[in-house]
């Protein structure tokens, strides 16, 4: 009796998985809620510290991933973000709540000051230089200007409130985090899957062509930075809230390799990526803080394998075990 | 206050001797991949570890420094090839970031390895101090410049009056070219990056004559390296020289003149202003695309 023979391969027809809501996604912030109630108190700081990098991971890689532009200045909007807050927390004795949008405009000024060598045409390594000198500049700065920002020692923070509610646990902070985290990550994603999110998947593709076809890219440019620093700065806002204590050392360039790990990792111009990188990236550094060091050799050696191996991160593989993980650009 | 100029130009002067050291390494990598090593910073440092490392098996200072300048070319070697030729003709970001992320991971290794204790070198001269008419000179002034003067003359005669000069020439010019006529590019890419490594490492001997080796001294070499190149302007070799000597000189007369804490951020407003003013520097070609 002859087997009947089944040749598998590229001519054999894959079955279509079953299409999926992308509703199904609000799911995931709902299954969270109910997280404190299982948490000690540092567990939740580490779930706190994911949901910070959450908006930071997305608002960097909406420049580098979406716009494809080498713009090393997400830490100068991280810091100005959680500097904002903080001094008007502290000087202006503002409650928290009041300052997030301050910290998140902000962050979308100085985004829209770092996207002007970009608007003068300064490209590639150039742009990726100065945007580092830019951001270094502004850490000589939080050191320097010591009345506003207390200097080296940094500022500390007094604990978050909310509409006259003091946020002194971190299972209260969770909530507010959550909120942020989600408003930042739809809000994102219904910009990236705008005309806009098109217009700088154009740019990325190709500039000129982008320009012939009459997309103002100047316009996008500016309009990606902004978003950028917005939602960092937002991401700066929470920071201080979580820390409680801002200093200088937070902002300096091992900051930046960790947000390049937890984009790189994720999936570069992917926003599932970036979420999925902020929650696997971010907590390294609580597990080898003893060892000072390792966490740069750890990070470098990722980012290396990523990119020789996996260029699209993560969210590659999320995106090849179901089309629900595909990002996509445009409306249902 | 005007009486102290000529003093602050001559420590200029040494101090930029350096930064050129530091950009014209860098330049050699970028001229011939026309990729930026962001990890070039660490290569300086690695070199300084390792005269360290090879003086610690009681090696005399010119032995052991040939020693580190030969590891460095093999690892900046090595790095090319391993690292970078993959993903050579891929998007400029992930080769960006490739070599940040090898700088990372060096650096790391360093602290982990020196990170808590206190690394130096010692000088293998005495520490003397010569009158020249009303100005100072130190001897580590002169030893650095001196080396690299030695350095850069021997580097210029290889370059322009040997046959592999001339194939480097070739291969400057145009790689195409070069590889239609039998030139093997991607061994020449490899070679060049070890070329600039090493020389990164010979700026950071030098540098860590009189300062203590740290880990963290890449970023600062870089930093400084990428002004100096960017004012001389970007691929340019006598560029970087003479960029490399003007930021050492306007480092010295703005901490004087205007306050001292802006010796550590003049390469960072140079990088800028010149980015944002002239991007070519003052010897580039101009290659920005304006849309």
């Amino acid at each position: 009796m002859a087997q009947p023979i089944v040749t598998p391969g590229p001519t054999s027809p894959t079955p279509r998985a079953p299409r999926l809501p992308r509703w199904l996604f609000w799911l995931i912030p709902l299954a969270l809620l109910p997280l404190p109630l299982y948490l000690d108190q540092y567990r939740q700081y580490v779930v706190n510290l994911i949901l910070v990098y959450v908006p930071v991971a997305i608002g960097f890689n909406v420049v580098i991933g979406n716009l494809g532009l080498l713009a090393f200045c997400n830490v100068a909007f991280f810091g100005i973000g959680a500097y904002t807050s903080g001094v008007l927390a502290l000087k202006l004795g503002l409650p928290w709540w009041v300052t997030i949008l301050p910290a998140g405009l902000m962050g979308a000024l100085a985004g829209a000051a770092a996207s002007v060598p970009a608007l003068r045409g300064v490209r590639l390594f150039y742009l990726a230089i100065m945007t580092l000198a830019f951001g270094e500049l502004l850490r000589w700065v939080y050191i320097r200007w010591v009345p506003v920002t207390g200097g080296s020692f940094g500022m500390s923070v007094p604990p978050p409130n909310v509409f006259g509610w003091v946020l002194d646990n971190e299972g209260h902070k969770y909530y507010a985090f959550l909120a942020l985290a989600v408003i930042t990550v739809v809000l994102t994603d219904r910009l990236l899957r705008s005309r806009f999110g098109r217009a700088f998947m154009a740019i990325k593709d190709n500039e000129q062509a982008a320009a012939a076809m009459g997309i103002p890219t100047d316009r996008y440019i500016l309009l990606a930075f902004a978003w950028s620093g917005f939602v960092v700065g937002i991401g700066g806002s929470m920071y201080a809230a979580l820390i409680g204590h801002i200093t200088p050392i937070a902002f300096d360039l091992t900051e930046l390799i960790l947000q390049f790990a937890v984009v790189m990792v994720g999936g570069l111009g992917s926003l599932t990526g970036s979420v999925l990188g902020a929650a696997l990236i971010t907590t390294a550094p609580e597990f080898f803080r003893p060892f000072p060091g390792f966490l740069e050799l750890l990070f470098g050696v990722l980012i290396v394998l990523v990119i020789l191996f996996l260029p699209r991160g993560l969210a590659s593989l999320l995106a090849r075990l179901h089309p629900l993980f595909v990002d996509r650009y445009y409306r249902d | 206050m005007l009486a102290v100029l000529p003093q602050l130009v001559v420590s200029g002067i040494a101090t930029g001797m350096l930064y050129a050291l530091i950009a014209l390494s860098l330049t050699v990598g970028y001229r011939a991949t026309t990729v930026v090593n962001f990890g070039h910073g660490e290569m300086v440092m690695a070199g300084a570890y390792a005269l360290f490392v090879f003086a610690g098996f009681g090696l005399s200072f010119a032995p052991a420094l040939i020693l580190a300048l030969g590891l460095l070319f093999l690892w900046g070697a090595l790095t090319q090839r391993v690292f970078m030729r993959p993903i050579i003709s891929g998007p400029h970001l992930s080769l960006a970031m490739m070599a940040l992320a090898i700088g990372y991971a060096m650096r790391g290794g360093a602290r982990l390895r020196w990170g808590s204790e206190v690394v130096t070198l010692t000088r293998p001269y005495s520490q003397d101090v010569f009158m020249l008419g009303p100005m100072v000179v130190t001897m580590d002034d002169l030893a650095i410049s001196g080396f690299v003067l030695v350095l850069m003359g021997s580097l210029s005669i290889l370059f322009y009056l040997t046959p592999v000069g001339r194939l480097v020439q070739a291969v400057f010019q145009s790689q195409r070219g070069a590889a239609l006529v039998g030139l093997n590019v991607h061994a020449f890419h490899a070679m060049m990056w070890g070329v600039g490594a090493a020389l990164g490492a010979a700026g950071g001997a030098l540098l860590g004559l009189f300062l203590p080796l740290s880990p963290d001294m890449g970023v600062w070499t870089l930093v400084r390296g990428f002004a100096a190149m960017t004012l001389g302007g970007f691929g340019s070799f006598h560029g970087a020289v003479i960029g490399g000597l003007l930021l050492g000189v306007m480092e010295k007369l703005l901490g004087f003149y205007i306050n001292t804490v802006f010796i550590d951020i003049t390469a960072y407003l140079i990088t800028i202003l010149v980015l944002l003013i002239r991007p070519a520097g003052l010897f580039g070609r101009q290659t920005v695309v304006r849309i």
